[in-house]
């Protein structure tokens, strides 16, 4: 029983991660239908900027950062790393917003490369150590263990999904990206200003991934150029799971995925929960290619 | 570029290749057989995605089948290597279909994810089953030989893929220009005319798949007996990657281009060799420029076929609800 | 028209790119041929590293150590008259990458190679070094695999995984744990040790209660740690390396899996206890040869090496500067740099002394004692356990 309720919190931890990064991939292929690749570079690119600016807070990790420090560290560094996202969608794929679907996929690999190598030129490629302990207390529960930590970082997940959601569904502008996503040429006639729109979506999608890292990286203590690809693949893989350019989808979808992880950890072993996460993502695509929450989708190709 | 002078100039490069291994050292002899591997490979995946317009992500994983197959029939069970090229074949064209299947009906975004779910999986599998000789791979795999000529040197090497690349690049060249290739062509550009003029389009995707599939585990098996040594991360997400960008960056359809961009993407990285940690940052940059200022590749499938192509390729772009 | 232009414009730009690219390639075998002719240029070593990806840390600080001995042996008028200089390629830990890089040492004709981190990249690369007949030094890779190949230009100054299972083995059963967890992270090396270790487990009259397997490039293990507290085992013994490794202790601590923990030689850093938090580490075990830190005489080289790169030494800078010393020796020996000449005076190699270990090869070309100990984190340093 405790290791079931233990689970349970395990898999909502790393699923809230999954969530934050899924929802950016999501957002972007629903508004422009660019597998962006480079979304989880971002993810390890807030982590890095987290880092250098918390050593500056803190001077080296010598003083200790109090938590009003801590969250202006995040959101300063999320601003940062939302603005580097719309850098990147004005210089490398705007231009190719009208080229071949697989054109801008590579032009996203081009990205990444660039992201993951130039972080190792700046900062090295050994792994940084977060100059942060965050206090490991908290409840217990019959032997299963829930930490303070833990749940700030399930809350502050939820805040940020949960205001991204009254974001899109209420404001103007949220109007106007679903609008993009329907149909962006008709949307352009109607007086929608599309470049800004989506600048505006790299910036959320980026700054969301950029928080994730930095929690990561202040949750696990070490961060490195290269710890963006595998969570960026299985985010993706989250995306999908709810139904890819849903936002709703992609928070359920990261969460079953944390669940689905370590729940396969438990039973068969962890060299085999990676073949039960994308086993389960072929089963659902070819049984329910729409995903989850995915809405009904007419056109074939 | 007229008709005469690419015949020309496809010569001059058969002539220059043969050459090759007179003039260079071991070094570059070995950069050069792994190109003409990547050539191999993206003539296979060019099937798949150039003509059929499937994309796919996962492509590494019928690479490692081939190597895989030829690596345990050899050192387990002791085959010749020739005998192992028809099983191999067999195999990738059935994983093909299995995974095909099902899949092939979807949007091509979900195909695109399918096969990179699948090529995680098989990558996985490797790392884990005990026949696939787990992390540290197969090693110890013998030499073939030819009427007891034994291939053993990088010369040889080099030349036994050359005929190989050649082969497939015949091969597919006459794919593309058949009935069926023509079949591939309209289901890529108009699907539901396509279907309405009578084309089996899930029979024929699965085609286009199987065949991809076949080339690229035929690559794998002389992967194998070359490496000697054959290990999963070789077979890693990073390689169905590098082996689209080769695709992509010649010219998707295009014969001609998808050599030359499997020529690039192993060249340049090891032309860079000297900027160090900096050749994968420039490497990146390249690219972008590259699909900036010239999407269709570098050597598209002609002018007018590339205009085509860009609008295919766009088509699952637009979310047009008709 | 304008299309037509602008299309031969970036045709041209990139065939230039080509062209000049390949120039560069040719004056570099250009420089390769010039260490071949003349006898009175410098004798160049080649080392295969993981400079770039997942392992660079290791990879650059073996360099360093090459670096350092070069420098101290050139200072000291270089070998046979010569000067020695260094030519690293980047093997990034995988097997394809390795072939190349090794095929790139041997257009350059390197006199002989120092190196090999990881065993899966190394494998493949000995493959390609012994059709050219050229000395390999592996100083750090130590899979059972390399010496099984038999190769007689092979030569390993590191100790090998059974040697070091065997060593945690004994300490496990002197310490009554009996009921063993391993974990290793899917790479060549950590998957060989872990089946290593469970066969010596099982000899010994222990059981190996799991057997797992995790991601390294992922952070979150506290899956595995909730599978392993429901098991309580004695004792968990994880053969990966050390990022992974310092996670794996810090979140096992959290969660309180019980009995000791044991990491093997890749986890032999000081970053494991910076990443697993001092107080987290604390009665951490590690299976490893000790590094320059625990060796006696070794004082002088652990303070130049900090003063020169402001860094502690790495787990494997003591060997690899071994490695480089023990080549400058059959050099001497050998008094030339034949291929075959210096082969046969590293096969000769007897008791040479090096900084924590007595060269002598037997049959396979490995040590022929190997000196694996048992260290423990006290106060937030390793320290030599009883």
């Amino acid at each position: 029983m405790n290791t079931l309720v233990q689970t349970l919190i395990d898999g909502l931890v790393i699923g809230a991660f999954y969530s934050l990064i899924a929802l950016g991939y999501t957002m972007v292929f629903g508004i422009i239908k660019l597998l962006n690749f480079a979304h989880g570079d971002l993810y390890m690119l807030g982590a890095f900027i987290g880092y250098s600016l918390l050593s500056l807070v803190t001077g080296n990790g010598e003083g200790a950062a109090g938590l009003l420090g801590i969250a202006v560290v995040l959101l300063l560094t999320m601003t940062v790393v939302g603005v580097i996202g719309m850098g990147i969608e004005r210089i490398a794929y705007r231009p190719l917003l009208l080229a071949p679907r697989l054109s801008i996929l590579i032009t996203a690999i081009g990205v990444s490369l660039i992201l993951e190598n130039g972080s190792m030129a700046i900062w090295g490629a050994q792994y940084q150590v977060y100059p942060l302990q965050l206090p490991q207390t908290g409840w217990s529960f019959g032997g299963a263990q829930l930490t303070y930590t833990q749940v700030a970082i399930i809350a502050i997940s939820v805040l940020l999904m949960a205001g991204l959601q009254l974001f899109v569904r209420h404001s103007i502008y949220g109007k106007a990206m679903r609008a993009i996503a329907l149909d962006q040429t008709a949307s352009s006639l109607m007086g929608i200003d599309v470049h800004r729109v989506i600048a505006l979506t790299f910036f959320i999608g980026a700054a969301l991934a950029a928080g994730a890292g930095v929690m990561a990286g202040a949750y696990y203590g070490t961060i490195n150029f290269m710890m963006g690809f595998i969570i960026g693949l299985k985010a993706f893989t989250a995306a999908v799971l709810g139904g890819i350019g849903n936002l709703p989808g992609a928070m359920v979808g990261g969460l079953l995925l944390g669940l689905i992880e370590t729940a396969g950890t438990l039973v068969l072993g962890g060299s085999w929960k990676d073949v039960v996460a994308f086993s389960i993502l072929i089963v659902i695509l070819v049984c329910k290619p729409t995903g989850i929450l995915g809405e009904k989708v007419t056109e074939r190709m | 570029m007229g008709p005469k002078t690419t015949k020309l100039l496809r010569l001059l490069l058969l002539a220059a290749a043969i050459l090759l291994p007179f003039v260079s050292n071991n070094y570059w002899l070995d950069v050069a057989t792994l190109a003409l591997f990547y050539v191999v490979l993206g003539q296979g995946l060019n099937i798949v995605v150039g003509f059929a317009g499937l994309l796919d992500l996962g492509y590494a994983a019928f690479f490692a089948v081939g190597a895989y197959t030829t690596g345990i029939l050899m050192t387990v069970y002791g085959w010749s290597f020739w005998l192992t090229l028809p099983v191999a074949a067999l195999l990738a064209a059935g994983f093909g279909v299995v995974i095909g299947a099902p899949t092939l009906r979807l949007r091509s975004d979900y195909l695109a994810i399918v096969t990179l779910g699948f090529g995680e999986i098989i990558r996985i599998l490797a790392i884990n089953l005990s026949i696939t000789g787990s992390a540290s791979g197969i090693y110890g795999i013998p030499r073939p030989a030819i009427g007891g000529y034994p291939f053993s040197s990088q010369k040889d090497f080099y030349f036994l893929m050359l005929i190989i690349a050649c082969l497939v690049i015949a091969a597919v060249s006459r794919l593309g220009r058949s009935r069926i290739g023509r079949a591939w062509a309209y289901i890529r550009e108009d699907e539901d005319a396509a279907e309405a003029m009578g084309i089996d389009r899930v029979r024929m995707k699965l085609l286009a798949y199987s065949i991809g599939a076949i080339i690229g585990s035929l690559a794998g098996c002389v992967f194998a007996v070359k490496m000697s040594a054959i290990a999963p991360l070789s077979f890693s997400f990073m390689q169905s990657i590098m082996i689209l960008l080769a695709v992509v960056l010649g010219g998707l359809g295009s014969i001609s281009g998808v050599a030359l961009g499997a020529v690039l993407v192993i060249a340049l990285p090891e032309m860079l060799r000297s900027a160090e940690e900096w050749r994968y940052l420039i490497f990146g940059a390249a690219l972008i420029l590259m699909m900036i200022y010239r999407p269709q590749g570098l050597w598209p499938a002609g002018q007018e076929q590339a205009a085509d192509e860009r609008e295919a390729a766009g088509d699952g772009a637009k979310s047009v609800p008709m | 028209m304008k299309r037509i232009w602008q299309n031969i414009g970036v045709l041209s730009l990139l065939l230039a790119c080509v062209v000049s690219g390949c120039g560069g390639g040719s004056s570099g075998f250009g420089a390769g041929g010039s260490g071949q002719g003349a006898d009175s240029g410098e004798i160049v070593v080649g080392a295969i590293l993981p400079m770039t990806g997942n392992n660079a840390t290791d990879g650059k600080d073996m360099y360093n150590a090459l670096d350092m001995a070069v420098k101290e042996l050139n200072e000291a008028g270089g070998v046979l008259g010569r000067k020695l200089k260094i030519e690293v390629a980047d093997d990034g830990c995988d097997p394809q990458m390795a072939t190349s890089a090794a095929n790139k040492l041997v257009s350059l004709n390197v006199t002989a190679v120092v190196g090999g981190y990881c065993s899966g990249a190394t494998l493949p690369a000995s493959g390609v070094f012994k059709n050219a007949n050229i000395p390999m030094i592996v100083t750090a890779a130590n899979s059972s695999k390399l010496p099984a190949q038999g190769y007689d230009t092979l030569f390993l100054i590191n100790g090998l995984v059974p040697d070091q299972t065997q060593k945690a083995t004994e300490y496990f059963m002197a310490h009554n744990a009996k009921r063993i967890a391993l974990v290793h992270d899917n790479s060549a090396y950590a998957k060989d040790m872990a089946d290593s270790a469970k066969a010596q487990i099982e000899k010994a009259g222990g059981s190996v209660i799991a057997y797992e397997a995790i991601n390294p490039e992922e952070k979150d293990f506290s899956a595995l740690a909730t599978k392993l507290k429901g098991l309580s085992p004695d004792a968990t013994y994880f053969t990966g390396y050390y990022a992974a490794g310092g996670l794996m202790i810090k979140q096992f601590k959290q969660k309180g899996v019980p009995g000791l923990f044991m990491a093997g030689d890749g986890s032999f850093s000081e970053d494991l206890i910076k990443i697993a938090g001092p107080e987290n580490a604390e009665g951490a075990l590690i299976s490893a040869t000790p590094t320059a830190e625990f060796i006696e005489g070794a004082e002088e080289f652990v303070k130049e090496y900090k003063q020169a790169y402001n860094l502690a030494p790495g787990p494997f800078s003591a060997l690899t500067y071994n490695g480089m010393n023990l080549l400058a020796d059959a050099l001497k020996r050998a008094n030339s740099t034949d291929h075959e000449a210096v082969k046969k005076a590293l096969k000769e190699t007897k008791d040479f002394k090096a900084l924590g270990e007595t060269i002598t090869f037997n049959d396979q070309n490995t040590l022929n004692e190997s000196n694996f100990a048992i260290l423990k984190v006290e106060n937030g340093k390793f320290t030599l356990a009883k």
